[in-house]
């Protein structure tokens, strides 16, 4: 019992509805007023306690008048009501066993506020609580007669225990039971256990019970036993678990009354002293009894008391564990003699295999120990092991024939790991250095032969683990040249950890994947079940280290046609094969990376996944989901180059599933691109307006998207550290960002499409880098200026529409140059905005902090070129609309031209629609989500204004950092137009 | 197939089996699991809905008793088969051997606590660990929890309860009322009964159609087949939707779910997790959820996915009733809980709900996902009428308690059985 509520007293009425329980189903007597009260039943006898409902309706009618009676029945049920039950109303059901007429009835007592069933809320429980504590006291008799002689509110500290032995148990565990009833009784019980060294006489007494037989003295024995150990003092069960007292203590709790019939075998199983290995002998004797009573402490938190167990008692059983624990763990790991002799077992060639295995085991259980201490002293422990060759032993278990020796050599590398891997990696490299084979060598080998299923798994998330980039220390960047001089090198690593990959794509790598590799070629998929598996645990690690590697994945992936191999997969018979495949695909898209999009799409990739998602679609099973879940991704995220590579090769088979939005939406974003491109944003916005899929997830929380960022947010810092540390001084930021990364900044023309960075291959590391940042925004920032351009006037000609889009972009710097020189002026937006960043939970500071921040935006993940391209865009769109009258006819072969433009149209235009902004924002009418214009043809008409407008309007629906974002650029747009009054004046 | 039959008998004596045979099992299970769908489609010829069991062996054993042996009743699971009991294994792995035994009577979906993360701070994985000595088990386990399905559709039951066993206690309700609800107990005897409420609605549907509703343009509920089908005569008393938490934002249509690749571990949000995680409350719209994963939904939402779902009930468990099961928001959600005495004290009775036959004969429709060439992808004929609950399906609630405490041997865990430390 947990809580120990404050007495309530009989005076106390509760409203109570009574259920009887009539051949097992309970009927409802009526509402009444439920007290507890000595009633008069004869002349000359004592009075009688008895809880009675009054009626509601008839207060002289009786629902229930029960008398209650020692037993336990009438306890509450043993045991707290754990606050973690889902947030139900805990309540219990009350039983009282009537000791007359009612003997098969229960009668359970219910408050208003539930219904129908009997359960007691937590009101009526103080009530019962009430009851019964007023009662405890007068059935503290020896049986059922009882007297009112004892005074209602009987002072428990005025109470001592009698004598324990045989004859007195009654006695002594009714007084027990009161005074563990009030937080003052149990203090003084604590004290009376304490003084009459109880616990010690527990197991004679049981022994004596035993002899004699006597099952209801070892029922009394084991209640007074469970009272004691619940009262949850440090003291009692460092007594209880000590040498002299622990046989006695789970002797008596050997005959729970609960369980009548059963006598557990507890005495048994703790005396039994050979459980106890000592595999190196511990010389200090506290120590060794340290491990023994925690032994007994988890036995008991286990097994004993698992059942009755409440929170406090189970945190101090926890606790008394925890600092015993600490205290051996000290005591070992300082312990030299010792960690040498155990150690040297393991070089000694003449030692018995068995001795080899208990010390794995003995350092398998410290580890496991040690998963609980604090950081500092884990480590201080693994450093002391691995000094003392904790690696040789993990290399012994490894190889060993024993699989409980492979899984306890497991556990222990896998604990490390899980520790700090660090420490791991540096021993790896170490390892390296001295030219030994490198333990992740040995993982490898044992992952692909490895027979136990728990190890392989284990094996893997270890391989994993161990080759993941870290990210980058402190420490590291003082050896390195700052960023700014190795601007290619975005992802800075450890050198030791470069040293290790490296090690792994020349010598291990193609050792790893054999099992993938050696598909090639085959025509029929014939695997042992054991070889299937390996597979499941390969594609998790080629897809961390596509996630992870960048360049050098990339490579592998490409010269060993990886995707292909998986796509071999599919032609297998088991199903959870070609799950394998298509999961690695869907890893690939969700890279979100031009490379790898073309490699999909060049390989003819997607093809066999139609052709199993067409096989599959009748029969709604988890390989159709799979499949439809990896196209829907493929739509959702708009992969142009994958959308048109499936539409224009597998058309047919894309209009069989046509019935479905996805593909008849990716058959339509097809045909209204008529295939014009290679660029997967081009088109973004035109379909931000008008595409189904658009506005459908528009409308959906944003925690789908969050989450597919989630995937590349290690990428993500380090991008933006690198911008914070190149491009500060650069207004156009990422735009350029692959010309950066060369080293040649913001010399180049700005009109250069993103995705054709040159073949180098770091080049394209890191421009489909920024790609990906791009295409993360959903709001594709640079290359909005590119999709408006094929949408040119035909006034002027081709050749008017290309210097029409050529001159979008030189104001785009203008203006920013601008904006940052007259920021002061936008006081009403300025206000406006800054309010709106107050609210918003500034998440990741990102590059071009200076301009963001001006520009009130807070760094809200998105990537750098955001906030600053934006208005180009805008500006761009509104130069072709304004000169665009009549409709537009699509000219996606504008080319980069001449930039002799003039600058003052787009900047009216622009002011344009900062006034448009500005009354929809200014007026202070909330801004609604636009009616979406769809066709294509309308559409180009009012770029200017839709654009703006839908794009606010959308956005705002969402959730905030979205809608901050549009407001920026609208900002953005305004400034321009202020500073030109002349324009203001047009 | 004895080897199997084998296994089922020694894990009813709740006695684990071997290591390898669970790795058999589990790769038997899995070839099963892959085949369904993530809403599997089940037909209602006597369907009993469980909700959670926590590793409450000897209760899940009670329950096989009060609801009838498994392949004589079609069980249908809501998840949190594991965790917080002290037999998860072996009440997992009896599940796991009577879904492979009896594939199409036994239906389990994922429950929150089907998941690595969960199970390694509620129990299973210690409990595994104690009991074989490695976590491989427990291992095996988790990858089948992956393979579960996320939820299920319960086509063809009846509007009108089937004729009990058991004598009743209560008067029979009047000729013509209809019984909705109706409550036994463990031994089947009627507890309580409750008829149809006659509001004006049901009355006018029911006189118009003669019990038969109006046939919808809508195939059967939750197969996907929505749209402009017409003409398919929709489930008389609307489908049951099953999961163990409930609903989701991101989940529209029941449609939506079948998109998910859910072979994966719970992730800590998205439709997923909202499916295994979510609990209706008394609340407008949607609130966040104080368990931190999944969300709260209020009677509203649950109404507008009924309608739009032609479902007629939501069926879910993940919340402690003390009375077993609770219905919520004009009985269109109802959570049901099938571990009694939850964790050896909570005190709180479990139940599970039956539902019957539709002997009309309309209610058996075959699964169908012959949504093909549709031009409308079911925009869902929302906004045009407000949405008006289903008239949902008879329920019969068994009410059970915990089997009593001698049939079984003291709940508690394995303790270690060599120590070095």
């Amino acid at each position: 019992m947990m809580a120990h509520p404050v007495p309530h007293h009989t005076t106390d009425k509760k409203r109570v509805k009574v259920y009887e329980l009539r051949n097992n189903d309970w009927f409802d007597r009526g509402t009444g007023f439920c007290t507890a009260q000595f009633v008069p039943v004869q002349e000359n006898q004592p009075k009688e306690p008895r809880v009675i409902v009054e009626s509601e309706d008839q207060p002289d009618r009786l629902l229930l008048e029960t008398k209650i009676v020692k037993d336990d029945g009438f306890q509450k049920q043993q045991g707290a009501y754990p606050d973690c039950m889902d947030r139900e109303q805990c309540g219990y059901g009350l039983e009282l066993p009537g000791s007359r007429g009612l003997r098969h009835d229960m009668v359970g007592l219910i408050s208003e506020n539930s219904y129908r069933m009997r359960p007691l809320t937590t009101m009526s429980r103080k009530f019962i609580d009430g009851v019964q504590q007023t009662f405890h006291n007068v059935l503290g008799g020896a049986d059922d007669s009882l007297s009112d002689d004892l005074p209602m509110d009987m002072s428990t500290s005025t109470f001592t225990l009698p004598p324990a032995d045989l004859a007195n148990l009654p006695d002594l565990e009714n007084a027990m039971r009161q005074m563990s009833n009030t937080a003052n009784g149990r203090e003084v019980l604590v004290k009376s256990i304490m003084d009459h060294e109880i616990l010690p006489t527990l197991g004679n007494l049981v022994e004596m019970a035993e002899d004699l037989e006597s099952l209801d003295d070892l029922f009394r024995l084991c209640n007074m036993t469970k009272t004691m150990l619940l009262l949850n003092d440090t003291a009692i069960i460092d007594q209880a678990v000590s040498d002299e007292c622990v046989l006695g203590v789970v002797g008596a709790l050997e005959y729970d009354p609960d369980f009548p019939k059963h006598k557990a075998n507890h005495r048994q199983w703790l005396s039994n002293q050979t459980r106890f290995k000592e595999v190196v002998k511990i010389e200090d004797d506290n120590i060794r009894r340290k491990i023994q009573q925690t032994f007994r402490l988890l036995y008991l938190k286990d097994v004993v008391l698992a059942r009755i167990l409440d929170d406090p008692t189970f945190s101090v059983l926890n606790s008394l564990i925890f600092f015993n624990q600490v205290d051996i763990i000290n005591h070992i790991q300082t312990n030299g003699g010792f960690l040498n002799d155990l150690f040297s077992i393991f070089a000694d060639p003449s030692a018995h295999h068995l001795r080899k295995k208990q010390a794995v085991t003995f350092l398998h259980d410290c580890c496991a120990i040690a998963k609980n201490l604090q950081p500092p002293a884990r480590q201080n422990l693994y450093s002391n092991f691995l000094g003392h060759g904790l690696i040789r032993v993990i290399n012994f278990g490894l190889c060993d024939h024993d699989v409980t020796v492979r899984v306890h050599a497991t556990d222990i590398l896998v604990a490390m790991i899980d520790h700090d891997p660090q420490m791991v990696r540096h021993t790896i490299y170490r390892q390296l250095q001295e030219r030994q084979r490198p333990l992740t060598d040995a993982i490898i080998d044992l992952l692909l032969v490895e027979v136990d299923l728990g190890v392989k798994s284990q094996m893997q998330d270890a391989l994993r683990i161990l080759l993941d980039v870290p990210p980058i220390m402190p420490p590291d960047a003082r050896e390195y040249p700052p960023n700014q001089q190795r601007p290619r090198q975005l992802q800075t690593t450890d050198p030791q950890q470069e040293l290790l990959i490296q090690h792994f794509y020349e010598t291990s790598a193609a050792r790893l994947f054999k099992p993938l590799l050696e598909l090639e070629g085959q025509t029929e998929l014939k695997f042992q079940p054991m070889q299937e598996y390996i597979f499941g645990y390969l594609n998790d690690i080629l897809c961390s280290f596509i996630r992870q590697h960048q360049y050098r994945a990339k490579y592998f992936l490409i010269t060993h046609n990886l995707a292909q191999r998986f796509i071999q997969l599919l032609s297998c018979k088991q199903k959870h094969l070609q799950l394998v495949a298509i999961r690695f695909i869907k890893q690939l898209v969700l890279m979100s990376d031009e490379f790898y999009m073309k490699h999909i799409a060049e390989k003819q990739i997607l093809g066999p996944i139609l052709d199993v998602l067409l096989r599959a679609i009748t029969r709604d099973n988890l390989l159709c989901s799979a499949c439809l879940d990896l196209f829907v991704l493929i739509n959702k995220e708009n992969v142009k180059e994958l959308i048109k590579h499936l539409v224009e090769n597998y058309r047919e088979k894309i209009m069989a599933l046509s019935h479905m939005d996805t593909f008849r939406e990716m058959v339509s974003r097809y045909d209204q691109t008529e295939g014009y491109t290679t660029n997967p944003e081009y088109f973004m916005d035109e379909d931000e307006e008008t595409g189904p899929t658009a506005a459908q997830s528009e409308r959906r929380p944003t925690r789908p998207a969050a989450g597919l960022m989630e995937e590349q947010l290690t990428v993500d810092q380090a991008q933006e550290e690198y911008w914070n540390s190149v491009s500060d001084e650069e207004d156009e930021g990422p735009q350029n960002g692959p010309h950066c990364t060369n080293g040649t900044t913001a010399t180049l023309p700005l009109l250069k499409p993103l995705v054709e960075y040159g073949s180098d291959e770091e080049d394209g590391v890191a421009g489909d880098e920024a790609a990906a940042e791009e295409k993360k925004d959903g709001e594709p920032s640079s290359t909005k200026e590119n999709g408006k351009r094929p949408v040119t006037p035909t006034k002027g000609g081709p050749a008017a529409a290309a210097a029409a889009a050529v001159v979008v972009t030189p104001p785009e710097r203008i203006s920013e140059k601008r904006r940052r020189e007259e920021d002061e002026d936008d006081d009403a937006f300025d206000k406006l905005l800054h309010s709106k960043r107050r609210g918003s939970n500034a998440s990741a500071a990102s590059a071009s902090a200076d301009i963001r921040k001006k520009m009130g935006i807070s760094g809200d993940g998105d990537s750098a070129a955001d906030g600053v391209v934006t208005p180009a865009a805008v500006v761009g769109s509104a130069n072709s609309a304004e000169e665009d009258d009549t409709s537009p006819t699509a000219a996606p072969d504008a080319a980069p031209a001449a930039t002799t433009s003039s600058l003052s149209t787009p900047k009216k235009i622009a002011f344009n629609i900062s006034a448009k902004v500005k009354s929809m924002l200014g007026g202070g009418k909330p801004l609604e989500p636009e009616p979406e214009t769809t066709t294509s043809a309308e559409k180009d008409k009012e770029t200017t204004t839709t654009d703006v407008t839908t794009a606010i309007g959308k956005e705002n629906v969402r959730i905030g950092d979205r809608g901050e974002e549009t407001t920026t650029k609208s900002a953005a747009v305004v400034e321009e137009g202020d500073d030109d009054p002349d324009a203001m004046k047009d | 197939m004895s080897d199997l039959d084998r296994a089922i008998a020694q894990l009813r004596a709740c006695r684990p089996i071997p290591e390898s045979d669970v790795r058999e099992l589990c790769h038997k299970a899995r070839e099963i699991l892959i085949e369904e769908g993530n809403v599997v489609t089940v037909n209602a010829p006597v369907t009993v809905i469980c909700g959670d069991i926590h590793g409450q062996f000897h209760d899940l054993m009670e329950l096989f008793r009060v609801g009838g042996d498994p392949p004589d009743t079609n069980y249908l699971f809501m998840g949190d088969f594991v965790d917080r009991g002290f037999y998860s294994l072996e009440t997992f792995l009896l599940l796991l051997c009577l879904k492979v035994r009896y594939p199409d009577r036994m239906t389990l979906i994922r429950g929150n606590h089907e998941s690595r993360q969960i199970t390694t701070v509620y129990g299973f994985y210690d409990e595994c660990y104690r009991k074989y000595g490695s976590a491989n088990v427990w291992r095996y386990c988790c990858d089948v929890f992956d393979y579960l399905a996320l939820g299920a559709i319960v086509l063809g039951a009846s509007n009108t309860i089937s004729p009990s066993a058991g004598e009743s206690s209560i008067p029979t309700t009047p000729e013509g009322d209809e019984v909705e609800i109706e409550v036994c107990n463990a031994q089947g005897e009627v507890m309580s009964r409750f008829p149809r409420p006659n509001n004006g609605t049901n009355n006018d549907l029911q006189s118009r159609t003669n019990g038969i509703p109006p046939p919808s343009n809508t195939g059967p509920p939750g197969s996907g087949a929505s749209g402009s089908s017409r003409g398919t005569v929709g489930n008389p008393a609307g489908a049951v939707l099953c999961v163990h938490g409930g609903l989701s934002p991101l989940i529209d249509k029941v449609d939506k779910i079948r998109l998910l690749d859910r072979k994966q571990e719970v992730p800590h949000e998205g439709a997923m997790c909202d499916l295994l995680w979510s609990d209706p409350d008394e609340i407008d719209g949607w609130g966040l959820s104080p368990r931190g994963a999944g969300f709260l939904f209020g009677a509203d939402i649950v109404k507008v996915f009924n309608h739009r779902n032609d479902l007629s009930l939501i069926a879910r468990a993940h919340q402690l009733v003390m009375e077993g099961f609770k219905e919520m928001f004009d009985a269109s959600i109802v959570t049901v809980w099938s571990a009694p005495n939850y964790c050896y004290r909570c005190g709180n009775v479990a139940a599970l709900l039956e539902l019957s036959e539709d002997d009309s004969g309309l209610g058996v429709l075959a699964r169908s996902n012959g949504d093909v060439n549709r031009s409308d992808g079911g925009g869902g004929g929302l906004g045009d009428s407000e949405p008006q609950p289903m008239k949902g399906p008879a329920r019969r609630y068994r009410v059970f308690q915990a089997a009593p405490q001698d049939s079984r041997g003291m709940p508690a865990k394995k303790p270690v059985a060599d120590y070095f430390l």
